[in-house]
């Protein structure tokens, strides 16, 4: 609920800002992901390191895409996922496994496309995780009021 | 009669006189007596009869008949039943006469038993001795042969052997054989001692026989035809042969048992291999999920430091020239850490392979193309790239990696130029291709005579010691400077090949340089 005017604000910037919800149990990695692409000011990024808590930020946070650990204490990446796309307010919402399990190079600079999700190997770099992002994610600039 | 016994001429004899044939034959009984003068007529016996009772009380003892009848018919018939003399009482004959008469008849009787002793003893030894004797004419007629040679025979005694040859009782080559020998002992008067000779009988039976054969000479010492004693030899060849069959059943068996063994030793060493593979494949299980955990949980780190280069690269307000510097230091340093990470991972990944029918010259030709720059103007590149080979099905990028790896070892082994050969085609695999000899062939998945497709990357570099051949596929074992080589390369690429069914064999060239040949079954 707190989060709906923070996006009500960024429409009046513009260009909308794109919502990342990033959920991985390492702190520094999702810090280290919100720096850079809150950096850049194209994208408004919200940490969240306990994978059982994940699927509740996301509702609270209502993102354009989430990037998505695969190995996490407590709830597997995958159980996170299909919790996020059997939720109808969520289920459209893009999902990208940010996994340690896939070499970049086997997942290649677009991502790994498998069983319809798509796989981001880390170590990523900054540009092919925004272009990845901006692949999925390409929001038409709304007009200034919808209400 | 007892007048004429009374003479000087019969002193050496010793006289006993009976009156009658009774007495007479009594008197012989009791033994002692040398010599008989007998009186054909007797009071109680007359004629004929008184010299055969007579004969019949007394064998072997010498009778001279003495008569008043001078019967010619009745001095013959004595005579031929065995009288040594028959003397005519009155008609010329004195005492004289009668007793030179009984000493003749003495001396013969003593003759004619030594000439019987002789005979018997001659008979004895033709009728017992095991030993085959024959005597033969000029012509090799038999004259006399011994019961073992008429036994030999098959015939019902020695007499239908007499005036027949060898001819009579052998095959013709054996009898021919016998006879030039015969002839030749003959001609020469040699003879000839312990031939061992082959004797083959009409109905084709075979018997051995050792023998001796002597010229036989008469009083005069002319040769008057042959003789020889020979001996059954058949058992002993026999046995000999059976000794001889027994040894050499004893040679092959002792021959198969040396086979036997040497199969049990190459056994051994085959299981001590396959034990060793074993082993190996059960350590590279172990390092491949060690590996996998290791990069796991390194990957993380790295991607927080590439998020933090990344970040410090984009925002750094005014960076200096150092610290640009630096910062592509680290940047490659974590690409190197990722690289290794890349190939731990490669290493332990079980993944199933998306596996499609694929020309291996295609696809050996495309990852050339991807290494092709690397090689620079000073290697010359010789493609040799079968077209039209049968499809092989395999994961095209995972075989790429592959190649793309032993392109570049073969680039990295040339720093000072060379030749890159890249060959792909089709063979059969030779026995030589299969073992378990130190230079490693191909291992349990193919035999001798199996048609395979075959990729080869030949390089003219240095090559790879000796001693450190049977690394290569060891896990971070690198001939490669530091930073240069993961020492995962091979490791992952043999693990690929084999995820395929396939063979990777990494060896010298005769000429110097490195042969590496990835085999696919069709």
């Amino acid at each position: 609920m707190a989060a709906w005017p923070l996006r009500c604000c960024s429409r009046f910037d513009g260009m909308e800002k794109k919502r990342i919800l990033i959920i991985d149990d390492e702190a520094s990695f999702t810090r280290m992901v919100k720096l850079n692409l809150e950096k850049t000011g194209d994208f408004e990024v919200r940490e969240e390191n306990r994978a059982l808590n994940g699927v509740a930020a996301a509702k609270d946070f209502k993102p354009d895409l989430i990037l998505l650990d695969v190995v996490m204490p407590g709830a597997d990446g995958g159980d996170v996922a299909q919790q996020i796309h059997a939720d109808r307010h969520l289920k459209d919402v893009p999902v990208v496994f940010l996994t340690a399990t896939v070499s970049p190079r086997e997942a290649g600079a677009g991502g790994l496309q498998s069983g319809g999700a798509l796989f981001l190997g880390k170590p990523v770099s900054v540009d092919n995780l925004i272009q990845c992002i901006n692949q999925l994610v390409r929001k038409p600039a709304q007009p200034e009021s919808i209400f | 009669m007892r007048e004429y016994l009374a003479e000087p001429s019969f002193a050496d004899f010793t006289l006993v006189h009976a009156a009658s044939l009774k007495e007479g034959l009594d008197r012989l009984g009791a033994g002692g007596i040398d010599l008989v003068l007998l009186d054909l007529t007797l009071p109680d016996c007359t004629g004929l009869e008184t010299f055969t009772r007579a004969a019949a009380a007394a064998p072997g003892t010498p009778i001279i008949v003495l008569s008043g009848q001078d019967d010619e018919s009745l001095a013959v018939n004595t005579v031929h039943q065995g009288a040594q003399d028959y003397l005519v009482k009155g008609q010329g004959v004195d005492a004289r006469i009668i007793a030179r008469s009984m000493r003749y008849a003495i001396e013969r009787k003593r003759f004619e038993e030594a000439l019987a002793k002789e005979r018997d003893l001659l008979h004895t030894l033709l009728n017992n001795l095991p030993d085959r004797i024959y005597f033969k004419d000029q012509k090799s007629r038999f004259m006399r042969i011994s019961k073992a040679v008429w036994e030999q025979f098959k015939l019902p005694g020695p007499k239908e052997a007499i005036g027949k040859t060898d001819l009579d009782f052998f095959a013709p080559e054996h009898a021919a054989t016998a006879l030039k020998d015969e002839q030749e002992i003959m001609r020469t008067g040699e003879a000839i001692l312990g031939k061992v000779e082959k004797e083959i009988l009409p109905d084709g039976s075979v018997t051995w026989a050792f023998s001796s054969k002597f010229p036989l000479k008469d009083k005069r010492g002319r040769i008057v035809g042959n003789f020889g004693i020979s001996r059954d030899i058949t058992e002993q060849k026999r046995a000999e042969e059976k000794l001889q069959q027994a040894n050499a059943e004893l040679a092959l068996k002792q021959e198969q048992l040396q086979e036997a063994l040497t199969e049990l030793q190459a056994s051994h060493e085959a299981v001590k291999s396959a034990q060793f593979q074993l082993i190996q494949a059960e350590k590279m299980q172990s390092v491949g999920r060690l590996a996998a955990g290791v990069a796991h949980e390194v990957k993380n780190p790295l991607a927080i430091l590439r998020m933090g280069i990344d970040y410090l690269s984009k925002n750094l307000q005014k960076p200096d020239e150092e610290t640009n510097l630096i910062l592509s230091d680290m940047a490659e340093a974590l690409r190197r850490a990722d690289t290794i990470i890349m190939g731990l991972l490669d290493f332990s990944a079980t993944r199933a392979l998306d596996l499609v029918a694929q020309d291996v010259s295609v696809v050996l030709g495309q990852s050339l193309a991807l290494v092709r720059h690397e090689a620079g103007p000073s290697i010359k590149v010789v493609r040799e790239l079968e077209t039209d080979l049968p499809p092989v099905k395999l994961d095209q990028n995972r075989i790429k990696q592959v190649f793309v790896n032993l392109l570049e070892n073969a680039i990295h082994a040339m720093p000072s130029g060379g030749t890159l050969i890249v060959r792909s085609g089709m063979r059969q695999l030779t026995p030589q291709d299969i073992g378990h000899d130190q230079e490693r062939r191909f291992g349990e998945q193919f035999r001798a005579g199996q048609n395979v497709v075959f990729a080869e990357v030949l390089d003219t570099g240095q090559g790879i010691p000796k001693d450190k051949l049977a690394n290569v596929f060891d896990p971070f074992f690198t001939t490669k400077p530091a930073g240069k080589g993961t020492g995962l390369g091979l490791t992952v690429a043999k693990k690929i090949v084999e995820l395929h069914g396939g063979e990777l064999d990494i060896r010298n060239r005769p000429d110097g340089g490195v042969a590496a040949t990835v085999l696919f079954k069709i």
